[in-house]
């Protein structure tokens, strides 16, 4: 099934060698739904305000709960979570697959990524600015979770901002491990490796002319313009 | 002779026919239309081209245009003639499409300063205002959607 399509999608002169490698390279378990731009913009443009957030410090708090050793630890499954605020703001979710252990993006999620860059760029989302989360299972240990997911957020910003030129200022990434879940009842399920874009603020308002040389003509064409309006 | 001059003749009304029923702008898009695509697409046609051949020789590269180019080109004479012909062609519409961005400030001038009292040095402080703003040139218009803006 995905053989035809992706054959019907390119010219037919694809070898067929590369077809199979390809099928046989892609995931077999986890089928990826590449979602439509316009599903992530109306998403994530439902933001109300922005929460406190130091990312910095969160990472910080990552790492030191993964490495916590204390006696009375609960179970995954009953671990609270590390940034609930996130709960709460738009958030879209979506399947990006990595190499094992790594943090490269895989070629069936290339499409994906490409698709969130689409989102960033429509002028729904250009005022805002964006978290970037991984996640991870339980299985493993539970501080290169956290140290595998982090980078795994950080490959994704990076692949926006330099693929995608999505300017850095609007994005800043963190790993939660598996100190927060996406599906908080199943720790071992899949939908932990999840990656999610949290709309988180807006983009600074710096007034056109208050950094820049020349604020007095932008002003003046602007009283000018709202004058013939 | 006069049968190839004829035929020219026709072809040269054809052209002309063809050149006055679609505006300027339309045609740029379609003879355009293979590399204004979207980032998605775009994406999606590395990985369907090339997927086979960067997870063969250029494992350990992420989704970076410049490196998994450059991994491409260094591999050029393994990788399959799919994927030869067409990453280049990928890469450059993704390239095209940011390019685009800078379009925006010179097509929308005007809109920019005059409907929504902005400033072409900060654009997509603009754009926003420009998607809704009603009397937007088809120009400007256009730029927007190479840009993918809207």
């Amino acid at each position: 099934m995905m053989r035809i399509a992706r054959r019907a999608l390119g010219d037919f002169g694809l070898p067929l060698a590369v077809v199979v490698a390809f099928a046989a390279s892609a995931l077999p378990a986890r089928s990826q739904t590449v979602p439509e731009r316009d599903a992530i913009v109306s998403q994530l443009s439902q933001f109300d305000s922005a929460p406190e957030l130091d990312v910095a410090a969160l990472r910080q708090r990552v790492l030191d709960k993964s490495r916590s050793r204390a006696r009375n630890e609960p179970e995954p499954s009953k671990r609270p979570p590390i940034v609930p605020e996130i709960l709460n703001l738009p958030t879209f979710t979506v399947d990006i697959h990595f190499d094992t252990d790594t943090p490269v993006v895989r070629p069936d999620s290339y499409q994906t990524v490409g698709r969130l860059a689409d989102a960033l760029v429509n002028a729904q989302l250009l005022p805002y600015t964006f978290l970037i989360v991984g996640h991870s299972d339980s299985t493993g240990r539970r501080e290169a979770n956290a140290i595998l997911s982090q980078r795994r957020a950080d490959s994704i910003r990076d692949v926006l901002a330099n693929t995608f030129k999505i300017s850095s200022k609007r994005l800043q990434s963190l790993g939660l491990g598996e100190e927060q879940f996406v599906d908080q009842e199943h720790p071992t399920s899949p939908a932990n490796l999840q990656i999610q874009i949290v709309t988180v603020g807006k983009v600074a308002e710096s007034e056109p002319g208050q950094t820049l040389a020349a604020p007095p003509p932008a002003a003046k064409k602007g009283a000018k313009a709202a004058k013939k309006k | 002779m006069v049968r190839g001059g004829t035929f020219l003749v026709a072809a040269m009304v054809a052209t002309a026919l063809g050149a006055t029923a679609t505006p300027v702008w339309a045609q740029t898009t379609r003879i355009g239309s293979a590399e204004k695509m979207t980032f998605g697409d775009a994406a999606a046609l590395v990985a369907q081209s090339c997927g086979a051949d960067i997870e063969a020789n250029c494992r350990g590269v992420n989704f970076d245009a410049n490196r998994l180019r450059e991994c491409l080109s260094r591999n050029t004479d393994v990788i399959s003639a799919q994927c030869r012909s067409d990453y280049l062609r990928a890469f450059d519409a993704i390239q095209r499409r940011i390019l685009a961005r800078v379009g925006v400030a010179n097509a929308c001038t005007r809109e920019i300063v005059k409907l929504c009292n902005g400033s072409t040095k900060e654009t997509s402080k603009s754009i926003p205002c420009l998607t809704r703003a009603q009397g937007v040139s088809r120009n400007c218009t256009q730029a927007m959607d190479d840009a993918g803006y809207r």
